[in-house]
C-alpha cells in the first residue's frame, strides 16, 4: 500500500518538474505584430525567419496587408478608430506619419532610441520622421523622384527646364525619339510627387505655412505652366495625362522618349535584357532654374510603434532588428531598394552589385518633402485635381493655382489650423 | 394610450437609428473633429460649409452620382418592365425562372462585385478573352475613368433590375385581362395596347420602383466601395463613398458630416423634384 | 408573343441573371494556370485547391457565413419582436398620428442609410459597441424597422376586425388577442418580412464595416471587401471565386425554398405603399 503511495507520490513529483521544465524551456515567446504591404512582408520574409530562429522569448509575426498603400492604411485605421489594435509595427509610408501622430496613435520612439536615432541616416532620410520635435517613425528603405536621360543621344543631362525643351526638342526634330518626356501625369499622388520636386526647381515650396499652402504663388504657376507646356508643344504626349510610373516606363523603355521622371526601382527594370535602352540610360536629379536647387521627391517607408503595443520596448528591438544594417543590405543587393543607412551607400561590395548607389544618394542629398500635415491627403488632392485638369488642356496654369491655394486655405482653416500670412 | 405604449420601443430605436444622426451631423458639420485637433472638436462655425461650397471633389462626386442614378435606374425601368412583360405570360417553367431571375438581386453586393471586377480584370477576364479572342488589344475596363464608369452601371442594372421587375410584375397582375381583350376586339394592336392600356395603369407601379431604386442609387455605396474603389481619379467615386474616405482615411468628422448632410438636403431637393413632377404627370393624365 | 421568341428571351434573361455566377463557378474550379492560359483546352486545369485555401484561410470562411447567419438571425428576431406590437397599433389607430408615423416610416424606409454611418460608428466607439456581432443587431433592427412596420400594419389591417370585436367580448386581453388569433393569421406576412429582414442583414455592408474590425468577427459582406482588398495585382481570382461561389450558396438555398415568400413580401410593399 505505502510503496503505491510513494510510486504515485514520485510519479507527481517528477511530472511536476517535467512541467516546470518544460515551462521554462518553451515559455510563450513574446509576440510582436507587424503590418506591411505585401511586397514588404514578402521581401522581409527571410530576414523574419532568421530572427525567429535566433531569438527564443520573441518572434515576429508579420500580417501581410494589402498590396494597395491605402488599402493597407484603411485597414490599420479600422482598428485604431476602434481602439483595438492588434497591431504593434506598422510599416508607413512617409506621407502618413503626420496624419497617424496626430491622431494620437503612435508612441514617440526617442525614449528607447535616444536623441542620435537618424544620425546614421542619408541626409535626404532623416526628413519626414520627427513631427513636433518627437521621433515617430524608423525608415527602413527610401526613394526619391529621378531624372533618366538617354546617353546615347546627348553628352550631358540637362539642368534647367528650357535645357530640357531644347535637348528634347531637337531631338524629336532630328527623328531620334518620338517623345520628348514621359513623367506621371495621372490624376494620383503620383502627379503631386512630380510636382512638388518641380516647384522646389522654379524657387518655390509647397507646404503649410506658406500663402495658399504655396500655391498662390508665381513660382507654383510657372512650374504648372512648365508640364502644361510641355503638353501643349507635344514635347510629352498628350496621353502622359493618364501615365502612372508604368506607362511612362514602358514608354521610355521602347526606346520612345528621350528623358522620363520615375523613382529607383526603374533603373534595373531598364537594364533588363528585352529593354531597348540597356545601357544606355544615365540618372540625375530634376531639373531646375538658373539659381533654384535641383529637388528630388523624397518617398520612404519606415516602422512606427503603435501606442496600444502591449510590450513597446519588445516591439523596439524588432524595429531596430528590421532596420539595421543587415536587413538594409539584403533589401539592397537583393531586392534593389534603395537603403537609408549613409554608410552603405559607400560599401565597396554594394556599390559594386548596385553601380547607381553614388548618383542616388546625390538626389537623395536634394530631397524635398511633401507637405507634412495631418491632411496631407485632401491637400493632394486638391492639388492633383487642378494639375490634372490643365494637364489635360482645360483652365490656365495661374488661375488654376490660385484655385488650389484657396481650396487649400479652406481646408486648413476648416479644420481649425492656422493658415500663412 | 395602450397602443403608444405598444409603438413605443420601436419608436425609439427608430429616432435613434434615423434621428440622432441627422441632429448630430448639423451639430458636427459646424465643428472641426479630425486629426487636425487631435480627434478633439473644436467649434469652426461655417468653415466646413464653405470648404463644401468650394470643394471641387464634392460637387463632382455629386455629379457623377446623379448621373450614375439616373442612367442606371432608367436602364433598369426598362429592362425590368420587359422582363416584367416576359414573366407575366404564362408559359411552363415560369416560376423557377422567376427564382432564379432574382438571385442577383438577393446576393451580396460586395459578393458580386467582387465577381464583376474578375469578369472587367485586364488581360484575364473573361470579357477580355472575347476581346483578344477577336484580335483586338485588351481593354482596361477597370483602368479608364469612362469605361470604369460603365463597369459600374453594368454591375448595378444586374444586380437590382430583378427588383425593379418583380414591382412591375406585381403591377401587372392588378390589371385585368378583359381590358386587353377589348382593346383587341377594336382593332389595336399589341404594341398600341403596351402604350394605352399597361403604361398608364402601371404609372404608380413605375413611379415606385423609381422612387426607392433612386434613393438607393443615389447612395450607392458597396458597389463601388469593391468594384473601383472610386477610382480611376476618382471618376466613379460617388458621394457616399466621399463621406466614407473623409472619416476612414482623412480622419475628418467634421466635414464627413458636413459632406452627408449636404447629400442629404440634395436628396431632400431630388425628391421635392420628383414629386413635383408626379403632381404635374397626374394633372396631365 | 410565339414559343420560339419566348423561349431564345427566357434563355437570354437567364444567361443574363446567371452567366457571371456561372462564370465565377467555372473560374473557382480552375487552376491559376489554366486561367491565366485563357481559352484553350478544358481538358485539364481542373482544381477544388481554390475551396481548400478559402475554407482553409485564417479565418476559414465558413466563419464569415456563420457570423453572417448569426447576426442575420438574432436581427430579424429583434426586428420581428418590436414591429409586431407597433404595427398592430398603428393599424387600430386613425388620426393625425397614423398619418405622421405612417409618413415617417415611408421615408425613412426609402432613406439610402449609407448616410447614417458615421454616426453610428460614433455611438459604437463611444459606448463600446465595436467588435461585437450582438451590438451590430441594433442599427439593424433599427434600419429594418420602417419597412417591417410598414408590410406587417398592412397585412393586420387587412384581418377582419370583427375577429377581434368578438375576442374583445370573450374576455380576451390583448397579449392574448395578438398571440392566439392574431399573429397565427399573420403567418405569410411575418416569415415573408421576416425572410427580407434576414436578406437585409446577411448583406449589410457600411456599418458591418466600421463597427467590426477583427477578422474572425466579420460578417460576409467586409469579408469579401477585405479579401478583395488585399490583393489587387496578384491574380488568384480562383480563390475570389470560390469565396463568391461559397458566399452564395446558401442564399440560393434561401432563394428556392422561400422564393414565394419572398416575392409576396417585395410585392406586398409595392402594392401597399
Amino acid at each position: 500500500m505505502s510503496r503505491r503511495l510513494t510510486a504515485i507520490a514520485l510519479g507527481l513529483l517528477l511530472a511536476l518538474a517535467m512541467g516546470l521544465l518544460s515551462w521554462v524551456w518553451a515559455r510563450p515567446a513574446t509576440v510582436v505584430r507587424v503590418l506591411m504591404p505585401a511586397p514588404f512582408a514578402d521581401a522581409t520574409a527571410d530576414l523574419v525567419a532568421t530572427f525567429n530562429r535566433a531569438h527564443r522569448d520573441v518572434r515576429i509575426a508579420v500580417t501581410r496587408g494589402p498590396f494597395e498603400t491605402d488599402a493597407v492604411s484603411d485597414l490599420a485605421i479600422s482598428s485604431l478608430l476602434l481602439g483595438d489594435s492588434p497591431y504593434d509595427l506598422l510599416l508607413m509610408d512617409v506621407t502618413w506619419t503626420a496624419k497617424y501622430a496626430a491622431a494620437g496613435w503612435l508612441e514617440p520612439l526617442d525614449p528607447w532610441l535616444g536623441p542620435e536615432a537618424l544620425e546614421p541616416l542619408v541626409t535626404g532620410a532623416r526628413a519626414g520622421n520627427r513631427i513636433d520635435g518627437r521621433l515617430y517613425r524608423l525608415p527602413l528603405v527610401a526613394d526619391m523622384g529621378l531624372l533618366y536621360w538617354r546617353t546615347d543621344l546627348m553628352a550631358a543631362p540637362p539642368r534647367t527646364p528650357d535645357e530640357l525643351v531644347a535637348i528634347a526638342r531637337a531631338l524629336q526634330q532630328q527623328g531620334k525619339v518620338r517623345w520628348g518626356y514621359v513623367w506621371q501625369g495621372r490624376q494620383y499622388e503620383g502627379l503631386s510627387c512630380v510636382f512638388v520636386e518641380l516647384i522646389s526647381g522654379f524657387g518655390g515650396q509647397w507646404g503649410p505655412g506658406e500663402a495658399g499652402v504655396g500655391l498662390a504663388s508665381p513660382a507654383a504657376a510657372r512650374a504648372a505652366g512648365w508640364l502644361q507646356q510641355l503638353v501643349n508643344e507635344g514635347i510629352s504626349p498628350r496621353a502622359v495625362a493618364n501615365f502612372a510610373e508604368p506607362e511612362a516606363l514602358q514608354s521610355f523603355e521602347a526606346g520612345e522618349a528621350a528623358f522620363m521622371r520615375n523613382w529607383p526601382y526603374a533603373w534595373q527594370e531598364l537594364q533588363r535584357p528585352g529593354s531597348a535602352v540597356a545601357g544606355r540610360v544615365g540618372i540625375t536629379t530634376m531639373v531646375a532654374e538658373p539659381g533654384a536647387a535641383p529637388a528630388a521627391t523624397q518617398g520612404s517607408w519606415g516602422f512606427s510603434l503603435l501606442s496600444g503595443s502591449p510590450h513597446p520596448e519588445t516591439a523596439v528591438t524588432v524595429l531596430r532588428a528590421l532596420t539595421g544594417e543587415a536587413s538594409q543590405r539584403r533589401l539592397v543587393s537583393r531586392y534593389g531598394y534603395t537603403p537609408t543607412l549613409q554608410h552603405l551607400f559607400d560599401d565597396p561590395e554594394l556599390v559594386a552589385e548596385r553601380p547607381q548607389l553614388p548618383q542616388l544618394r546625390q538626389a537623395l542629398d536634394q530631397a524635398v518633402l511633401r507637405p507634412l500635415n495631418p491632411g496631407y491627403a485632401q491637400l493632394s488632392d486638391i492639388l492633383q485635381r487642378q494639375l490634372s485638369a490643365l494637364i489635360s488642356g482645360r483652365g490656365e496654369a495661374a488661375t488654376a493655382m490660385a484655385r488650389a491655394g484657396r481650396e487649400s486655405d479652406l481646408l486648413l482653416r476648416a479644420s481649425g489650423q492656422e493658415v500663412g500670412r | 394610450m395602450s397602443s403608444l405604449l405598444l409603438m413605443a420601443p420601436a419608436l425609439l430605436l427608430l429616432l435613434a437609428v434615423f434621428v440622432w444622426p441627422l441632429l448630430d451631423y448639423a451639430w458636427l458639420s459646424l465643428q472641426a473633429q479630425s486629426v487636425f485637433t487631435g480627434l478633439e472638436t473644436v467649434p469652426v462655425g461655417a468653415a466646413n460649409w464653405q470648404r463644401l461650397l468650394a470643394d471641387g471633389r464634392f460637387w463632382q462626386d455629386a455629379g457623377q452620382t446623379l448621373r450614375f442614378a439616373l442612367v442606371s435606374v432608367a436602364l433598369e425601368l426598362v429592362a425590368g418592365l420587359a422582363i416584367a412583360l416576359l414573366l407575366h405570360q404564362r408559359w411552363r417553367g415560369r416560376g423557377t425562372v422567376r427564382s432564379l431571375a432574382l438571385l442577383p438581386w438577393a446576393l451580396p453586393t460586395t459578393v458580386m462585385a467582387l465577381g464583376w471586377r474578375w469578369i472587367f480584370n485586364d488581360p484575364h477576364g473573361p470579357l477580355n478573352g472575347v476581346v483578344q479572342s477577336l484580335g483586338l488589344a485588351t481593354v482596361p475596363f477597370l483602368a479608364s475613368p469612362d469605361l470604369a464608369w460603365v463597369a459600374t452601371v453594368v454591375a448595378d442594372v444586374w444586380k437590382t433590375t430583378p427588383f425593379v421587375a418583380l414591382l412591375l410584375l406585381a403591377g401587372l397582375q392588378m390589371i385585368p385581362a378583359d381590358l386587353y381583350e377589348a382593346f383587341a376586339l377594336e382593332g389595336g394592336t399589341p404594341w398600341q395596347g403596351l402604350r394605352r392600356i399597361t403604361l398608364p395603369l402601371l404609372r404608380p407601379y413605375i413611379f415606385i420602383a423609381a422612387l426607392f431604386r433612386l434613393a438607393q442609387a443615389l447612395g450607392v455605396f458597396d458597389l463601388i466601395a469593391v468594384l473601383t474603389g472610386g477610382g480611376p481619379a476618382s471618376s466613379t467615386e460617388s458621394l457616399a463613398v466621399y463621406a466614407y474616405l473623409n472619416a476612414m482615411r482623412f480622419l475628418d468628422f467634421g466635414y464627413s458630416a458636413t459632406v452627408m448632410l449636404g447629400m442629404f438636403l440634395l436628396l431632400l431637393l431630388g425628391a421635392a423634384a420628383l414629386l413635383l413632377w408626379r403632381r404635374q404627370a397626374e394633372v396631365g393624365a | 408573343m410565339r414559343g420560339g421568341t419566348r423561349t431564345a428571351l427566357v434563355a437570354l434573361l437567364l444567361l443574363w441573371s446567371l452567366g457571371p455566377m456561372l462564370w465565377q463557378l467555372y473560374t473557382s474550379l480552375r487552376t491559376p494556370e489554366a486561367l491565366l492560359a485563357g481559352a484553350g483546352g478544358l481538358a485539364g486545369g481542373w482544381t477544388l485547391a481554390n475551396y481548400g485555401a478559402v475554407l482553409g484561410g485564417d479565418p476559414p470562411f465558413w466563419r464569415y457565413l456563420l457570423n453572417s447567419t448569426v447576426v442575420g438571425a438574432l436581427s430579424t428576431l429583434l426586428t420581428l419582436a418590436l414591429a409586431i406590437p407597433c404595427a398592430y397599433a398603428l393599424s387600430r389607430r386613425r388620426g393625425l398620428l397614423r398619418l405622421l408615423v405612417g409618413g415617417g416610416l415611408l421615408a425613412a424606409a426609402v432613406f439610402p442609410y449609407v448616410l447614417l454611418f458615421l454616426a453610428l460608428l460614433q455611438v459604437a466607439r463611444q459606448l463600446g459597441l465595436a467588435n461585437s456581432l450582438l451590438a451590430l443587431c441594433l442599427p439593424y433592427a433599427g434600419l429594418q424597422l420602417p419597412l417591417a412596420v410598414l408590410l406587417l400594419q398592412a397585412a393586420f389591417a387587412e384581418l377582419p376586425p370583427e375577429l377581434e370585436e368578438s375576442a374583445v367580448l370573450e374576455g380576451f386581453s390583448l397579449w392574448q388577442r395578438l398571440r392566439w388569433i392574431l399573429l397565427p393569421l399573420m403567418g405569410p406576412a411575418v416569415v415573408s418580412t421576416g425572410l427580407l429582414v434576414f436578406l437585409f442583414s446577411w448583406n449589410e455592408f457600411p456599418i458591418a464595416l466600421t463597427w467590426i474590425s477583427r477578422s474572425e468577427l466579420l460578417t460576409l459582406a467586409p469579408a469579401m471587401a477585405r479579401i478583395a482588398g488585399s490583393s489587387v495585382y496578384t491574380v488568384p481570382y480562383g480563390a475570389f471565386a470560390a469565396a463568391t461561389v461559397l458566399g452564395s450558396v446558401p442564399l440560393l438555398a434561401l432563394l428556392l425554398l422561400f422564393q414565394r415568400q419572398i416575392v409576396a413580401g417585395l410585392t406586398q410593399g409595392a402594392i401597399k405603399g
